[in-house]
């Protein structure tokens, strides 16, 4: 780092220290100075179409571009001159002038570049008194997406991400002039796993996904940042949800996850799988404490657990090891697995613990890896071996508490429930409907990954800590408060209040 | 692949790509070949032309589509080309055109009814001190007169 | 008058095959350079001789090539712009299919100084059908030795591809016309890079216009002061003047750079044919904004017409007389951008297109008074923003346009 040469430069009047090879526009917004601009994207190099960032260059004639313009020592820059101010006038002009007025209807309002930069560099009355070309406006360009020629403004964004990110090339600019506009090939649709990125890095709402249109308005949603947790990448992400107004009160929903930025993890993309797991957020999803005994009853979970302790306690000590099993997962955060320790090994000296998770699929060679949980490293590091159950094993248990759903994935549902048939004291902690619900004596909702606070390790060794990105429906709680009561219940919180 | 060009064409395409240190390079120059042979090219072209110079078909078609002298549709068997630029029409070529549409009865995508001849307006051919100048089949023919392309309108239709 | 003997473009048609050329003196100046120059010195030489670009824009040919890093292994590229697509032009051709021998004996000279050895010439494809004698001319300089490897016995050696555009006027500008040899939509490229470091196949390439390449071996047979004398100052030799429109004697005009445009349309053209006066003259291809009788007597060079308010660039001089409606070039002008906007850039594709819908609908009766002040804004808009110069060239023609014959145009629009 210390080799990186610094240039001195002043931008507005404010003195700004740059590495060698930054951008005008980098600087600027290193210094917290905002130049709008459309074409340019950090993950590319400059393309300068759009024209918008034009900025005062002290010595040149003619503006120039902050994007493509590379700082040098004692250079200065004006970003709010009078000329500077009527060029972004003039593109905003110019890109208006064959843009349709569809703000009312058009998903990308209240985030939407073109919006944006004109409330704070337009306000002009329209000139444009022509026929504005008409283009197709719902071309379907592949998993899910529609292309609308009218909105578009050919920053092509969209194309250089396909060609520089994901190698596939599937769109392409046909024709010319202001007949130029963006397509695929016939038969040859986008098909790669970052297709959502299309949709994010459009300034405009020229890209949409018909899984989001017309669902909601931007201004609704809240934003939650958070780490992904369907694989063992970890990219930071941006759940976005609204709970109550105008949804009915109590009432939730996801309606979409963005990728956030992380220089060390994604950079600022996500997968479509991770985007997918939006609908892992809201649906199938258990809420309520059911005992199938008394499957009517109302419990807490407290109430509930108390029984898990008592089964538990009913067990002699030295028989523990041979008659409690536990199947955990790798989706618990490092937090809760260092519960898990203290309470079921160290606390219980427990030897039947293992993991049940999702099967692993295919690395896509970017982000996505094939291990699909987010924290295989922290389970290791937490001291645990992640061994599969050998269905015979659980079967001598007496008491066995399960951790997630995802048994059913390594074996079939008929083995599953002949191994649990002659368990007496069945416990599930699942935040998703499953077929092993009716097989438990007590089924506990918990909490999605999006809904908790806690740290992953990802596939690199990196630690990541998330806030809680969305509230988790009532009723349901986490895994580490279920685990904090057990431990309390068991008395392994000696001197602390009750964690129930 | 079923798509066929006549032996000449591929010999010539060859000869076409090998002076490019990079194959995708003779796009421009393979695509004139096929057009000359077939009178456009078409999507079958697009995806042999894709495989021979290793580029995806799309890249084909972003250039096939940026050109005006690249046809992805078959025109007429002869086209007609009458520059509307500044030297021409200062010359007349606005009357030439009017002329020509009405004795070749063009349809609106400037081609006869029976196929064999596309009239189009065109840019600057620079042939500006023979305005008003046209081209068929690209061969120029300056200082036109309506009498001069009513003859040539009665050569080709008389070529077959 | 220019001597016969060093008219790039030969009285008659038939002395245009290698025999002709040898005799009159051909290659000569190649073999010098080849034989006995050093690199850098032929650089230098032309640098002396005040060469200027006759494409358009008019850079200095020797400082453009010493621009190329010196020595290296890795490929530099030699790009002859034979595109020709500035309206009103039509030099170049003549050069081709008259004097071919000139350019090629050019470009071997260039491509020596600067150490080239692949030459691409990019021919639009509207001169497919007349580029057959450059092919043949070609063919004819390979088979004495010119072209290929060990020229005049050397161990220079150089390869030469004809490459056909597709119709599209902006390939014309530099970096468009890599784009275009490289296989791909010719779109102007952001600058810097600028070739002579990133250029063709991401090598330092050298772009020349045909009629720049073909003056080279006057400078090198007959030397840099000769040159530099037959111009003015800074900007040396003749030009090849084309003279087209509402003129008695269309045509190309070799003469010394800086003769005044009134003597070229008058002396040599002939003026404008009986019974029409000349109302405006276009004096360097479309692209250079229009001028009105009074200012007829402006040299014909580079700084000189820039002081005027418009440029020499490709010496197109366009006549246009007092019977042509004002608003018919207009149309043409507006039409023509908007036509041949690549499209990448916010201004021009959208400037262009919109200055097209206004023109068009004065034309078709309904302009309203706004529209003048409107179309001139618009083309302030798009001075000096555009990512190419094509959005000057586009804007500033028809600012002048309108500006000039405001008084014309507004009786075109309803009131």
């Amino acid at each position: 780092m210390s080799d990186v040469k610094m240039r001195g430069l002043t931008i507005d009047g404010r003195t700004v220290r740059a590495a060698e090879g930054t951008s005008v526009l980098k600087a600027a917004e290193l210094a917290g100075i905002a130049i709008p601009h459309f074409c340019y994207h950090p993950a590319f190099e400059a393309e300068g179409n759009c024209r918008m960032c034009l900025v005062e260059i002290e010595g040149l004639p003619k503006l120039d571009l902050a994007c493509s313009t590379i700082v040098r020592e004692g250079m200065i820059v004006r970003t709010s001159t009078p000329s500077v101010l009527r060029a972004r006038r003039d593109v905003l002009e110019f890109l208006l002038a064959e843009h349709p007025l569809d703000c009312p209807i058009c998903d990308k309002a209240g985030e939407c570049k073109l919006q944006e930069y004109y409330d704070r560099h337009g306000l002009f009355p329209g000139r444009f008194v022509e026929a504005k070309e008409k283009r197709d406006k719902k071309v379907a360009i592949g998993k899910g997406l529609v292309l609308d020629r009218e909105r578009c403004i050919l920053c092509t964004r969209c194309v250089r991400f396909l060609r520089k990110v994901t190698g596939t090339g599937e769109l392409g600019v046909f024709e010319r002039g202001v007949r130029a506009e963006i397509g695929i090939y016939d038969g040859v649709p986008v098909d790669n796993n970052y297709s959502g990125n299309l949709v994010d890095i459009c300034p405009v709402g020229a890209i949409t996904d018909t899984d989001f249109r017309f669902k909601t308005r931007a201004w609704f949603l809240r934003k939650g940042p958070t780490v992904c947790s369907h694989c063992s990448r970890g990219c930071a992400v941006i759940v976005e949800s609204v709970t109550g107004y105008p949804l009915g009160e109590g009432q939730r929903k996801v309606f979409r996850i963005k990728a956030g930025e992380n220089a060390s993890v994604n950079g600022t993309w996500m997968c479509d799988l991770g985007r997918a797991g939006r609908r892992d957020i809201d649906e199938r999803r258990l809420v309520r404490v059911m005992s199938n005994a008394a499957p009517e009853e109302e419990l807490s979970w407290q109430k509930a657990l108390a029984d898990v302790t008592a089964m538990i306690r009913a067990v002699p000590g030295p028989e523990r090891s041979a008659k409690i099993a536990v199947v955990l997962n790798s989706r618990l955060t490092c937090e809760e697995l260092a519960l898990a320790k203290k309470v079921f090994t160290d606390g219980l000296s427990l030897g039947k613990i293992f993991f049940a998770d999702p099967k692993p699929g295919a690395a896509d060679g970017l982000l996505l890896t094939e291990e699909r949980m987010p924290n295989a490293r922290g389970v290791l590091q937490s001291g645990f071996a992640q061994l599969l159950p050998d269905l015979d094993t659980l079967m001598a248990a007496e008491v066995l508490l399960v951790f997630g759903s995802h048994l059913l994935e390594h074996f079939s549902e008929e083995a599953v429930f002949r191994a649990l048939a002659g368990i007496r004291s069945k416990f599930l902690f699942s935040a998703h409907a499953s077929p092993l619900d009716r097989s438990a004596k007590i089924v506990f909702p918990v909490a999605v990954p999006a809904e908790k606070s806690g740290t992953y390790i990802n596939i690199d060794g990196l630690r990541q800590s998330f806030g809680r990105a969305v509230e988790p429906p009532l009723g349901v709680t986490s895994e580490l408060e279920i685990l904090g009561c057990l431990a309390s219940g068991l008395g392994l919180n000696r001197g602390e209040p009750d964690a129930c | 692949m079923s798509y066929a060009l006549s032996a000449a064409t591929l010999a010539k395409i060859e000869g076409m790509i090998a002076p490019y240190p990079e194959r995708s390079a003779a796009l421009l120059p393979v695509l004139g070949a096929i057009q000359e042979e077939s009178g456009c090219v078409s999507p079958e072209a697009e995806a042999w032309v894709a495989a021979k110079l290793g580029i995806r078909p799309i890249q084909v078609r972003e250039v096939l589509s940026y050109y005006t002298m690249f046809r992805r549709k078959p025109a007429g068997k002869t086209t007609i080309e009458v520059c509307r630029n500044l030297s021409c029409t200062l010359t007349g070529a606005e009357d030439i055109i009017g002329f020509l549409r009405e004795k070749l009865r063009v349809g609106p995508d400037g081609t006869t009814a029976d196929g064999r001849i596309s009239l189009v307006t065109v840019e600057c051919l620079g042939n500006c001190d023979h305005a008003p100048c046209l081209q068929i089949d690209g061969t120029d023919y300056g200082r036109v007169t309506k009498d001069m392309a009513a003859a040539l309108v009665r050569e080709l239709e008389a070529h077959d | 008058m220019i001597e016969d003997a060093v008219r790039l473009i030969p009285a008659d048609d038939s002395s245009w095959r290698i025999e002709a050329y040898l005799r009159r003196g051909g290659y000569e100046a190649a073999r010098k350079a080849v034989t006995f120059m050093a690199p850098q010195d032929v650089i230098a030489e032309v640098r002396r001789a005040g060469l200027r670009g006759r494409g358009g824009a008019g850079f200095p040919a020797g400082l453009k090539w010493s621009f190329v890093p010196q020595g290296g292994t890795a490929p530099k590229y030699l790009c002859v712009n034979a595109d020709e697509g500035e309206p009103g032009t039509f030099k170049d051709r003549a050069i081709l299919v008259r004097n071919p021998h000139a350019l090629i004996e050019g470009l071997i000279i260039a491509a020596f100084g600067v150490g080239i050895h692949q030459a691409f010439i990019y021919v639009r494809g509207e001169y497919a059908s007349i580029a057959g004698r450059l092919e043949e001319a070609l063919a004819e300089a390979r088979a004495k030795g010119f072209l290929g490897r060990g020229i005049f016995g050397s161990a220079f050696g150089l390869e030469v591809v004809v490459h056909f555009g597709a119709g599209a006027y902006i390939c014309g500008e530099e970096t468009a016309l890599l784009e275009s040899v490289e296989g791909r939509r010719g779109q102007p490229r952001l600058k810097p890079p600028f070739p002579a470091i990133v250029g063709l196949f991401r090598s330092p390439t050298v772009i020349n216009n045909v009629e720049t390449l073909a003056n080279v071996p006057l400078i090198i047979g007959r030397g840099a002061d000769w040159f530099a004398a037959r111009g003015i100052p800074k900007d040396g030799g003749t030009r090849i003047f084309g003279v087209s429109g509402a003129v008695r004697r269309p045509g190309l005009y070799e003469l010394p750079v800086g003769t005044p445009l009134r003597t070229i349309i008058e002396e040599h053209a002939g003026g404008p044919p009986d019974g029409v006066a000349i109302k405006a003259v276009v004096p360097g291809g479309l692209s250079a904004p229009v001028l009105k009788p009074a200012e007829l007597d402006v040299p014909m060079d580079f700084d000189s017409l820039a002081r005027a308010g418009s440029m020499l660039g490709s010496a197109g001089i366009i006549v246009i007389g007092d019977r042509t409606p004002i608003l018919d070039v207009l149309e043409v002008t507006a039409r023509f951008y908007a036509h041949e906007s690549c499209g990448q850039c916010t201004p021009c594709r959208l400037g262009t297109s919109w200055i097209h819908k206004i023109v068009s609908r004065i034309a078709e009766g309904k302009g309203r008074p706004a529209d003048l002040e409107l179309i001139l804004d618009l083309a302030v808009g798009m001075k000096g923003r555009t990512l190419c110069p094509m959005g000057d060239a586009a804007a500033m023609p028809v600012h002048a346009i309108v500006s000039k014959f405001r008084e014309e145009l507004e009786r075109t629009v309803i009131p």
